[in-house]
């Protein structure tokens, strides 16, 4: 008993003395810590610049015209003419679905993980969600190519194309055929869908689950329903949390390349159509920047990725700012 | 009692101990002395013929993936051939590799497409060398049809999309007979830029001046169909043969190594003499050998829309690209150079080549390749005799 007692202030001595030379603590740690939110600032700036410099060819060469929607569609690498609005339209186009599909879904899923599930589903689901979570992206890419779009792409296709496909005014967007292997702009839609569907879901859980049980039981001590809980007190408190799942799985799948490559078909020609193939930028880039023809050719890729900088800047700062703003109502509230 | 025990656990660690280490230890000794006489052993024979070739040498290259698997081939054999030579060689693209050497990051490059004039003016004494050959087939699924026949002009209309159908009426005349389905074509395509892609349109171009102005030549084009929702791209050979596999009445190109490996249906062409001919062996060689004299004084030619009677017509040669005069490591040098022309003279090499699908060099043009690595210098001096 006396030994150990000893022992503990041996050790307490040890740590006094060593204290004199590791002791300019916080100085040393403020500096640290500085230094490595710093190093991410440059960075970004890095990034920025780079691609900026790199990509002044092609900005000199074609102007705004390179992201034009009504310049006419053309990328042609053998007579280097270059315009980057199908790749653009078709980025936006499959995150802006799969995120609308993904969002009310993957919440659902969070829901009923942090508040619903009983103890024994909810760890086997919490371990499928975070499994799904960590796929690589290529797994996807193989299982959509041989399973998911001949067997649902493309029946979803057809039905949508023999419904909204004869509306007007929704025809341009929904316009058949689709073709018979399922390539298609909503092929790349869904399988980014099903991708950050886990992201969204996982961070959503835990935003939930980390709301202080106090708050639950003062809702339900007041004569809410559980449901009434949920909705009116537990998604309002945690919403900037989700908001920030979105943004999280948002930057998932504009940035996803290689599941998107293998099923989207990869032509700048498909048009407004979902039901066609097309290009997203940074599929394009990962198709041709190895092989670039020519040097203005390489030059329109980096204003690719320039492009993609701006527009994943632009949008983050927009839920940024949602964030903000809803934080503030919920405050002031 | 106790203490028995325990004195019996500590004797029986300690011998169980002992029995480890020893043997752990016993073979590392023995075999020290044996090791160091093999490697000598090993080493001596090469030693004695040639002393200054002793010391390894490693070359490194990087370029065209369209020749890798026979050069991944080859650098697995050439250590048989010369055990202190290795080489690496890196796919990373055909404009990579002649970055790569423009950077001098590489002792040789790989590349499917030219040097053009800016890059020669750089570095003038860079010399392409013509190793291989390959051939571009296309491929195509349409339910119950085992036999496809087409000629440059119907191949030019289907990749230009003025051919829309199958029951066309010129791949009708092609095929008599054959019962073809009133359904569009799908066209299937390189959505990454390839040294494939450059010699199937370096054809479609050869056969139609309204490709070749219009559309162009080179290892990425904007495709036609594309622009009417008909085309489909693929990355890399197995993207484009998915593609086709997967969608029927479709129709795209790959490389013939490709293509016979994996068992998919090729069409077959009629040739600039009028001849139905399948790529095979035969009528890659009688392709080059028409071609031999086509060579201009940078040792580059294009095989495309041979006249021969049996000439397959959709051909590229892949390069090599070396220094010719700026050499500083003459033993590396050596080593290369002995390397290429094993490469392009030794039988097994040439077989393992045509085992994958290949094309090897016709004499006449191996005779102009070792000319030139005759002429290669180093430090001003020559170093084949």
């Amino acid at each position: 008993m006396s030994n150990t007692q000893s022992l503990f202030q041996q050790k307490n001595d040890l740590r006094h003395r060593l204290g004199r030379f590791t002791n300019h603590g916080d100085r040393f740690w403020v500096a640290a810590l500085f230094g490595s939110s710093l190093l991410i600032l440059i960075l970004v700036l890095m990034i920025g610049w780079e691609v900026w410099a790199l990509s002044a060819p092609s900005r000199h060469a074609f102007g705004w015209a390179f992201i034009s929607p009504w310049a006419k569609a053309a990328w042609n690498p053998a007579l280097d003419r270059f315009n980057a609005w199908p790749a653009i339209y078709g980025s936006l186009v499959t995150s802006a679905i799969a995120l609308v599909l993904a969002v009310p879904f993957s919440i659902a899923v969070a829901i009923f993980l942090a508040e619903l599930a009983p103890p024994l589903l909810r760890t086997p689901l919490n371990y499928m969600v975070e499994m799904l979570a960590a796929v690589p992206s290529v797994i996807y890419g193989l299982w959509g190519i041989y399973l998911f779009l001949p067997k649902v792409v493309h029946p979803i296709g057809a039905a949508l194309q023999n419904t909204l496909g004869v509306i007007p005014g929704l025809s341009t967007f929904f316009g058949g055929p689709i073709p018979a292997s399922g390539i298609s702009k909503l092929a790349a839609a869904l399988i980014l869908t099903i991708m950050v569907t886990p992201t969204i879901a996982a961070v959503t859980r835990d935003v939930l689950l980390a709301i202080p049980r106090s708050q639950r039981e003062a809702s339900l001590a007041l004569g809410a329903t559980q449901w009434e809980t949920i909705w009116k007190v537990l998604l309002p408190m945690g919403l900037s949390g989700i908001l920030g799942a979105v943004i999280l799985g948002f930057g998932r799948a504009i940035g996803e390349t290689m599941a998107v490559t293998m099923v989207i078909g990869n032509t700048s020609g498909g048009g407004y159509s979902v039901l066609k193939p097309g290009y997203t930028m940074a599929s394009i880039i990962a198709n041709e920047f190895a092989e670039a023809v020519s040097d203005l050719h390489s030059s329109a890729l980096i204003e690719i990725a320039l492009v993609l900088f701006v527009v994943t800047i632009i949008l983050n700062a927009i839920s940024r700012w949602l964030v903000m703003r809803v934080q503030r109502k919920t405050m002031g509230r | 009692m106790k203490r028995t025990l325990i004195v019996l656990t500590i004797l029986i660690a300690a011998l169980a101990l002992a029995a480890c280490g020893g043997g752990k230890a016993q073979p590392t000794k023995a075999s020290a002395p044996t090791q160091a006489s093999q490697s000598l052993q090993a080493a001596a024979p090469t030693q004695t013929p040639a002393p200054a070739e002793s010391k390894a040498v490693t070359l490194n290259g990087a370029g065209a993936t369209f020749p890798l698997p026979v050069y991944t081939e080859w650098n697995q054999m050439y250590p048989s051939v010369q055990p202190n030579v290795t080489i690496n060689y890196q796919g990373i693209g055909s404009g990579g590799g002649q970055k790569a050497i423009l950077d001098g990051t590489v002792d040789f490059a790989g590349s499917d497409s030219l040097l053009k004039d800016d890059q020669y003016a750089k570095m003038p004494d860079l010399q392409m060398l013509p190793m291989l050959a390959g051939a571009v087939v296309p491929i195509y699924n349409v339910p119950g049809m085992d036999k496809l026949t087409l000629d440059g002009p119907t191949l030019v209309n289907i990749f230009m999309a003025k051919i829309t159908k199958w029951n066309d009426p010129a791949i009708a005349r092609l095929n008599p007979g054959v019962n073809l389905p009133d359904q569009p074509i799908t066209v299937a395509h390189r959505s990454d830029g390839s040294g494939t892609t450059e010699i199937f349109t370096s054809y479609l171009g050869a056969v139609s001046e309204e490709w070749k102005n219009n559309v162009g030549v080179g290892k990425a084009v904007e495709w036609p169909a594309d622009g009417i929702g008909q085309g489909v791209g693929g990355k890399g050979n197995p993207g484009v043969a998915q593609a086709v596999q997967s969608t029927p009445y479709s129709i795209g190109y790959v490389e013939l190594a490709y293509a016979k490996s994996n068992n998919i249906p090729m069409a077959a062409m009629i040739n600039a003499a009028g001849n139905e001919v399948t790529a095979n062996a035969e009528t890659m060689q009688d392709a080059m050998a028409a071609f031999a004299n086509a060579f201009d004084e940078r040792l580059t030619a294009k095989i495309v829309n041979a006249p021969g009677e049996k000439s397959w017509p959709i051909m590229g040669y892949t390069y090599l690209i070396i220094h010719m005069t700026e050499n500083k490591d003459c033993a590396k040098t050596k080593a290369l150079l002995d390397y290429i022309e094993w490469a392009i003279s030794d039988e097994a090499a040439a077989k393992k080549a045509e085992e994958l699908g290949y094309a090897t060099l016709p004499a006449a043009v191996r005779d102009l390749v070792e000319a030139k690595l005759h002429e290669v210098t180093c430090n001003g001096q020559k170093v084949l005799q």
